[in-house]
């Protein structure tokens, strides 16, 4: 749609909201539309907002309350990650990965650890790779339980918010206590792991895992049969499973809508293949079974980590790799199951001992596409019930 | 529906069931705020905090060989070790060491790379500074250890 | 001075008074008491919101203002008057500067017809009831005022929701409250509006409302408590302020005194509809189980008896219990401070408040006084239990979306109000 009478704006499509929004107020008028006369009205859902989650930038094209279409900006915290890592060696490169997916720190190491391996074809001794998984699911855990809380803020529940920020504190300080830090761990290295467990550990888990049981189903009295919650979320951001995979969402977010996809299972990697554990599959692809498969994930998680502590191998916890890690020349993609879908990596090594190019495959970045296709026909308050529910990070969005 | 679907619906069991959680939660003991400068929290030993140069407890001596082996192995590279030749022992002294704190993250590759645990990184996490010089510590700063001011009430 | 006189032995309340002068002096010292009151309520509501809250999430909300942050609301108040009163550029001053004066209009003139006890209100119309829920909706007019004079988008939204939400819940109010006025005629033969005579038919009835025609009485109620919280815009209604939704509603382009205002009438607003509730269905000042009363004690004015029930007697203590055991909390509070020499101030100003709830409650225990406490005693109490509800809600239950809201209010509230009445009025024909 071109408007003839602007030749100011000759050069805009104005069908798109970003296109309407540069729109001068001048240009606005002499089209005859105040704000109020428009059928439709673009609204900013700026970077700086309370719910969504970081600085993302949703513009929304509304008809009084119904949502026609959105435009997401990102990038506001785009910090080059994947430039940086052209010019580190790969040992150098380890610690920038946490500060991806801040929220789960460790997944995105173990994901980076596995690829650099795989390029390297060295792999992990047994033991590491056990305390590897355990720290991967303590890590999906903490990851679900900070989702849950912001979620519910998101929709007004106000108190789940601190319960699982408590008991997340739980895991934070294992991880403290195995590799110095909470948020951004650094907890692997390439061909192994750096840190023997300490002593405790495995008590502490296992402590962990009998004190968080009853608490999971706690945040499941005060939600999951809860009427304002169910209505709230029933029937909320729809996408089919056909769709789902066109877009190429994963994780939960694709497990909810019927598709039994899950790279524990399907690829599996570390030691996932030596643990019994189920993957929980929505049938209908709204907020509410994506909730229900977060859930059913935690439980499962705790699953893995009881079975994993029970039958942590002895044995070396560092592969033989060499002090300098030059890889062979070629490229590699590998990809884990984060808690927010698939993570992968896509290495190119050009024979240095710097890597020739890093790509990062984030699976909040991939999933936030399908923030159109669930809201369009909403209303205004499903749109932050749908950023909240697709769960994303803009650490990893933007990188 | 069934009848004890809505018996469960008319008398808002559901909503009566999570009122009933938060309610429980108000007992005092269940508080889990620590109130920070009366209360600090206990970290683990293995807590990756401010740096510091280890002395020899005896000798005084600093533990450090000037290897540079922790300068090479920091990814923002924010260490500065120089030495000099000692004549008469042939090897290698430290003379200054410096450490941009404010640059740092803490990842712990130059603790790692540390061959004789001369730098460590310690548990102290109160590292606030007024100005951005005080962040780039030296090496009396990195032996001696952050002496923070301590305001009274 | 003979008039004075009089009415200190008459039984009526100075709005009924005969003499102009004298009912108009005590009139305004009643409104003065009570404005006065509304206010330390108010801010007492936000110390307590702001605590109860924090506890229900396992944290401990404000402690270094005060001991216990005692005096936080205090310190909020100061700085919001301090505040730099910010006006939108393109915002209509007049209408932007009447907003909040309207909304506390109507919050506060409410007050006068509410009634602490027998004779303690400031004047007892004979359409009290009609006037309070008339005055109230006037505050819808300032949430619209607000939310067009402020020019923008999100306030705009968020006034006509908000007034959207407001006026379609108090047609179930009406509904549930025309129910209990029905039951008013029960005992007299003529039904009454005004809310002494409301309480004064319950007194007659020996029973509460919300007890009457069980579940009748009890489904009245619940649906008037469901239309309150939406009426002050609460949670789980409180979608026009959600602060995930659009910013902070239609008071989003105030700040400083102005927003306090707001504030303060939302609050007051709050104690208000509570004060409906409990003098149509929990049976205004009396103490619970009035009817049960001891040998010699004849209604009304059962309090002028000089010989007193046990029952009564040990029912009349209440007052004095309740600020010994506060007084005794914050002792406790006080004892279990830390020893740190920063704690010095605080413990003292702990001790003397506990020290403060203790005289009040020693001298609740003298008689006259105790006598006079007792109505307003029972009232405060039960308002107070509805604004720890309101805060329980808040902390528990995730918010309504829009429309499921407005479809609660139309199509649950209103026909279930309808068949409540119809009920009540055809039980109170054929009983």
């Amino acid at each position: 749609m071109k408007d003839e009478h602007n030749p100011g704006t000759a050069h805009l499509d104005l069908d798109t909201p970003e296109a309407q929004l540069r729109l001068t107020q001048q240009e606005r008028a002499r089209r005859d539309e105040t704000f109020l006369d428009a059928n439709e009205l673009v609204l900013n859902m700026g970077p700086q907002h309370p719910s969504t989650h970081g600085v993302l930038r949703v513009i929304l094209k509304l008809d009084g309350e119904k949502v026609l279409g959105t435009e997401c900006v990102i990038g506001y915290l785009h910090r080059g990650v994947e430039k940086i890592a052209e010019h580190r060696t790969y040992t150098m490169f380890n610690p920038y990965v946490d500060r991806m997916d801040y929220v789960a720190a460790v997944s995105n190491g173990l994901g980076y650890c596995e690829a650099v391996e795989k390029i390297l074809n060295v792999e992990a001794p047994p033991r590491a790779q056990y305390i590897r998984v355990i720290l991967a699911e303590l890590n999906r855990l903490a990851s679900h339980m900070l989702w849950l809380g912001t979620h519910a803020l998101d929709i007004g529940a106000i108190t789940p918010l601190f319960y699982t920020f408590r008991d997340r504190e739980e895991i934070l300080k294992i991880f403290e206590k195995y590799c110095g830090a909470r948020l951004t761990t650094h907890a692997f290295r390439i061909g192994g792991c750096l840190y023997e467990t300490y002593d405790g550990f495995e008590e502490d888990v296992r402590k962990f895992s009998k004190f968080v049981a009853p608490k999971i189903d706690e945040y499941e009295t005060l939600l999951t049969t809860n009427r304002i919650w169910v209505e709230r979320t029933k029937g909320v951001g729809f996408i089919s499973a056909k769709d789902a995979i066109d877009l190429g969402v994963t994780g939960p977010v694709l497990r909810a809508s019927g598709v039994k996809w899950d790279l524990r299972k399907a690829q599996p990697y570390a030691a996932y293949k030596d643990f019994d554990f189920e993957i929980p599959i929505g049938s209908n692809g709204d907020t509410y079974d994506r909730y229900l498969v977060r859930i059913a994930e935690m439980r499962q998680s705790l699953r893995i980590i009881q079975q994993a502590v029970d039958g942590l191998p002895e044995g070396p916890i560092m592969a033989k790799i060499p002090k300098v890690i030059k890889p062979a020349v070629g490229e590699i993609y590998h990809s884990i199951e984060a808690p927010k879908g698939e993570l992968g990596y896509f290495i190119v090594s050009d024979g240095s001992t710097q890597p020739y190019r890093v790509r990062v495959r984030p699976p909040s970045f991939v999933n936030l596409q399908a923030l159109d296709k669930m809201v369009r026909g909403a209303l205004v308050a499903d749109v932050v019930a749908v950023i909240g529910t697709i769960d994303i990070v803009l650490g990893e969005v933007d990188r | 529906m069934t009848a004890r679907e809505l018996i469960r619906k008319v008398l808002l069991v559901d909503l009566i069931k999570g009122l009933s959680v938060t309610f429980r939660y108000q007992d005092p003991r269940e508080v889990y705020t620590e109130q920070y400068p009366l209360e600090r929290p206990q970290v683990a030993e293995r807590y990756r905090g401010a740096p510091r140069l280890n002395v020899n407890p005896e000798t005084n001596e600093t533990l450090c060989i000037a290897c540079d082996l922790c300068a090479l192995a920091c990814p923002e590279h924010l260490i500065v070790v120089s030495s000099e030749r000692n004549a008469t022992t042939r090897r290698k002294e430290l003379t200054t060491f410096t450490y941009d704190l404010s640059r740092c993250m803490f990842c712990g590759l130059c603790e790692d790379a540390c061959p004789t645990d001369a730098l460590e990184l310690t548990q102290d996490f109160e590292l606030a500074n007024y100005t951005r010089e005080g962040a780039i510590w030296d090496r009396q700063t990195l032996e001696r250890g952050p002496q923070p001011t301590v305001y009274k009430g | 001075m003979q008039s004075f006189l009089d009415y200190l032995k008459s039984s009526g309340t100075p709005g009924q008074y005969g003499d102009p002068m004298w009912g108009a002096v005590w009139a305004l010292i009643y409104i003065l008491l009570i404005f006065t009151g509304i206010s330390v309520a108010v801010i007492a509501m936000n110390w307590l919101e702001r605590k109860i809250l924090a506890h229900m999430q396992v944290r401990l909300g404000p402690m270094r203002v005060g001991p216990h942050g005692l005096l936080q609301p205090i310190a909020d108040a100061l700085k919001l008057l301090i505040k730099e009163d910010i006006v939108p550029d393109e915002a209509d001053r007049v209408v932007f500067w009447l907003a909040p004066v309207a909304v506390v209009i109507a919050a506060f003139t409410v007050f006068i017809v509410v009634p602490f006890g027998p004779t303690h209100a400031v004047t007892d119309m004979n359409i009290g009831l009609l006037f309070m829920l008339g005055v109230s909706s006037l505050g819808v007019l300032g949430i619209i005022m607000a939310g067009w004079a402020s020019n923008s988008h999100y306030p705009l939204m968020g006034a006509l929701r908000s007034s959207a939400q407001m006026v379609s819940y108090e047609i179930a109010m009406g509904m549930a409250v025309v129910s209990a006025v029905l039951m008013t005629s029960l005992s007299s033969g003529t039904g009454t509006l005004s809310m002494i005579g409301i309480v004064r038919a319950q007194a007659e009835q020996g029973v509460w409302f919300i007890f009457k025609f069980f579940p009748l009485g009890l489904l009245a109620f619940f649906i008037f408590a469901v239309a309150m919280v939406a009426e002050t815009n609460r949670a789980p209604f409180d979608l026009p302020e959600a602060e995930s939704e659009l910013v902070a509603g239609f008071h989003t382009e105030y700040s400083g005194f102005r927003w306090s205002l707001f504030f303060l009438a939302e609050y007051a607003a709050m104690i208000a509809v509570s004060s409906i509730a409990v003098t149509l269905w929990l049976g205004g000042w009396m103490r619970p189980f009035a009817s049960w009363h001891g040998p010699k004690i004849t209604m009304p004015g059962y309090w002028e008896h000089p010989e007193l029930g046990a029952v009564d007697f040990a029912f009349s203590l209440a007052p004095a219990a309740t600020f010994l055991l506060l007084a005794g909390l914050s002792f406790l509070g006080t004892v279990r401070m830390p020893r740190h020499p920063m704690f010095k101030i605080q413990k003292a100003g702990l001790a003397g408040f506990s020290l403060a709830l203790a005289g009040i409650g020693v001298l609740l225990l003298v008689p006259p006084v105790r006598d006079t406490i007792q109505d307003i005693y029972w009232f405060v109490f039960k308002v107070a239990i509805f604004m720890y509800l309101y805060i329980w809600y808040r902390g528990t239950f995730p918010r309504y979306r829009f429309d499921q809201l407005m479809k609660l209010g139309w199509k649950v509230m209103i026909p279930l109000g309808i068949g409540v009445l119809i009920v009540t009025a055809l039980l109170g024909v054929m009983l």
